[in-house]
């Protein structure tokens, strides 16, 4: 009883928020600010505890997987929308689940959990599950060191009470188990996921994973319960233990591929002899993109697909996952992404020429394509007006157009063409 | 003999896999594509931990990277130190960034104390572990305008008497209202961005200084108007956004 206050003036602080277009992070301030317990008590609640998704890259799209999984398998599942993954975010999130006592009927919660909170609020939130994506250079101004970032992935791994699934093959996160067993830990278990050598091997700048200065590279071979083995414009084949599971995949791309690995052996962990690898891979065909990772939205006749990014690993990945040079091309990038330095870490090999060219950075973006030689139709800083000369364009032989964007660009873009609703982020 | 086509440049990059964190590679890329479009062939050459240090490099080249890097290669950088100071002591340019300049300074006090000793190519020490600087930065220089993106919890201390690469005027720079340090030819910023396609002038400093010791002419031409025009373009932006407030919890 004592939640129904808080409950009812955030619940009536979101309906304002939301009223005036757009989620907000607010509500969830204001009822962690009157009632401390509140999340606390919620989470309580899930049978199946809670599992956390950290990473550099891919914590929308894998937690997506996941939730879409167990709920393959019946379970009704708490999840925070893609990009809430900041505290008062996810205090949100739970506000519009629970009833107004702070009931929530739910088996289990899954939140992807920004790396720089992740420590912080396992301790309000008690993850039984770690699920750990990826290291890759991201955000330097705001973390500083790649390295800072990998241990609060690692120090936040090892306060789960359950689990552990973590990536064979990134330089910091493969060493979670080492840093348990070195401790004497026997909870939690740890489990990996991966991708086949070949297929690292094979792609054009591999994983993008961050390099690990401080510590050697691991002799003995580390086994993954889920490994991709390969994957094309439909769909991957990841073997799951001994069997083989064919899963369509809502993006394209090596990366995507692995993360449905991830999201497998963090459903097979979770549900232990419940896990149906038939019904796993059965939730993958109904699975819609997260915002901005290979979505197509309708524009006017055409289509466009959104490729998004935040960072040079992102960026990579998703160029490299394009099975062509795109015929149309909109770049979007502006003060959202602070420091553009890694542009010069990428190889654009993928674009033989960008149509328009966008925000405020668009000058930068466009100062790097011409380092290599890459031709650009028009640049004009206006997201707006770039907007409108796309559609100027003649109609692609494709079908569509690819917008490749920052997260900033992407929702003011989204909104520019009529997908206003939202994914709340700070 | 003076040229002003068909000369091969020599840059040497040095640990391009451990002090490259901050997108340095762009400062060789923009150096190669200027050198390549007045008309000269230009050799890119890596030297990474273990490998022997190449002969005769017209322009040196280091960037910035995160201290565990720095600490991997510094037994590889002093046992080369002194075939370093040599170069510079010939008058080869070096274009140094971040925590690759610390090293060839005078050396680092790091945020616990302990003291890295530098090279001593660059006249100034570095102390870490200051209130970090976050942003776009704009440095007035004797090669004009400089800007760049800084992010950094480095204070760099010149020696007396030492020159600054310029004044700041909006940013944190050196933490006392100067940026970077310059010796003979030599440039140490802290100036990220990267700092080379950005600035023009300040590339075009590092290779006339280069091929002057060659006795190579070095001007740009038409091939270098587009380049030119983006970068202008770009700091026109930089420093009309240059108070964005940017997220650094």
């Amino acid at each position: 009883m004592r939640y129904i206050a808080p409950v009812l003036v955030g619940r009536a602080v979101r309906a304002v928020t939301r009223a005036r277009g757009g989620g907000s992070a607010l509500p969830g301030y204001i009822v962690n600010k009157m009632a401390p317990g509140f999340i606390k008590n919620v989470v309580a609640q899930f049978e199946y505890g809670i599992v956390f998704v950290l990473g550099s890259n891919g914590k929308s799209t894998t937690t997506h997987m996941l939730t879409e999984v167990l709920r393959g398998h019946g379970l009704t599942v708490f999840t925070n929308p893609s990009g809430a993954n900041l505290p008062q975010g996810i205090s949100s999130a739970l506000l519009s689940e629970v009833g107004v006592t702070g009931k929530l009927k739910a088996d289990i919660g899954i939140l992807e959990v920004d790396e720089a909170f992740a420590l912080e609020l396992s301790k309000t939130l008690l993850p039984s599950t770690i699920l750990m994506l990826n290291v890759q250079v991201d955000q330097l101004y705001r973390f500083f060191e790649t390295e800072v970032v990998a241990d609060m992935m690692l120090d936040t791994a090892a306060v789960a009470t359950q689990h552990v699934i973590s990536n064979r093959d990134d330089a910091y996160l493969s060493k979670i188990g080492e840093i348990l067993s070195k401790k004497g830990s026997v909870v939690p278990d740890v489990t990996y996921f991966g991708a086949a050598p070949k297929l690292v091997a094979d792609s054009a700048h591999g994983l993008f994973n961050a390099a690990n200065h401080r510590e050697e590279a691991s002799t003995a071979p580390i086994d993954a319960l889920a490994e991709l083995e390969s994957w094309d414009s439909t769909g991957a084949r990841i073997r799951v233990g001994g069997e083989l599971a064919d899963v369509v995949l809502p993006a394209k791309g090596l990366h995507y591929g692995i993360d449905a690995a991830a999201a497998l052996a963090t459903a097979a962990q979770v549900l232990g002899t419940e896990f149906d690898l038939a019904k796993a891979s059965a939730a993958f065909s109904s699975m819609t993109p997260a915002y901005g990772r290979g979505e197509l939205l309708d524009f006017g006749n055409e289509k466009v697909e959104f490729v998004m990014f935040k960072n040079a690993a992102s960026l990579q990945l998703n160029l490299d996952a394009l099975p062509a040079a795109p015929e149309q091309v909109m770049v979007a990038i502006d003060e959202g992404t602070p420091d553009v330095s890694w542009l010069y870490d990428i190889d654009f090999a993928q674009l033989d020429h960008v149509d328009v060219l966008t925000g405020a950075k668009a000058w930068q973006f466009a100062l790097r394509l011409e380092h290599e030689g890459i031709p650009v139709g028009t640049i004009e800083p206006d997201l707006k007006k770039a907007i409108e000369l796309m559609r100027a364009l003649p109609a692609p032989t494709t079908g569509h157009k690819t917008w490749v964007v920052n997260y900033e660009q992407m929702m003011l873009a989204r909104k520019i063409i009529g997908y206003g609703d939202m994914e709340v982020s700070f | 003999m003076s040229s002003s086509s068909a000369h091969s440049v020599s840059i040497l990059e040095l640990y391009p896999e451990h002090l490259e964190s901050s997108g340095e590679r762009g400062n060789v890329t923009a150096l190669r594509a200027r050198l390549e479009r007045a008309g000269h062939q230009v050799d890119v050459v890596q030297h990474t931990i273990g490998r022997r240090l190449p002969k005769d490099p017209d322009i040196v080249v280091i960037g910035n990277g995160p201290v565990s890097a720095v600490r991997a290669v510094y037994a590889d950088l002093m046992e080369n130190a002194q075939a370093l100071r040599s170069l510079a002591d010939d008058g080869v340019p070096f274009f140094a960034v971040g925590a690759g300049a610390e090293l060839l300074g005078g050396g680092i006090t790091l945020a616990d104390g302990t003291v890295l000793a530098g090279v001593g190519i660059f006249p100034f020490s570095a102390r870490r572990g200051v209130p970090r600087q976050v942003g776009y930065i704009v440095v007035e220089s004797a090669q004009g305008t400089v800007v760049g993106f800084e992010d950094n919890a480095s204070e760099w201390n010149l020696d007396s008497g030492a020159v600054p690469l310029g004044v700041v005027t909006s940013g944190g720079g050196n933490g006392n209202g100067r940026e970077g340090v310059i010796a003979g030819s030599s440039i140490a910023t802290q100036t990220k961005g990267p700092i080379l396609p950005l600035n023009p002038s300040l590339s075009d400093a590092v290779i006339r200084a280069a091929l002057e010791r060659r006795d190579v002419a070095y001007a740009p031409s038409a091939a270098h108007a587009e380049l030119d025009r983006l970068a202008a373009k770009s700091r026109e932006v930089i420093v009309a956004n240059v108070k964005s407030v940017f997220t650094t919890i």
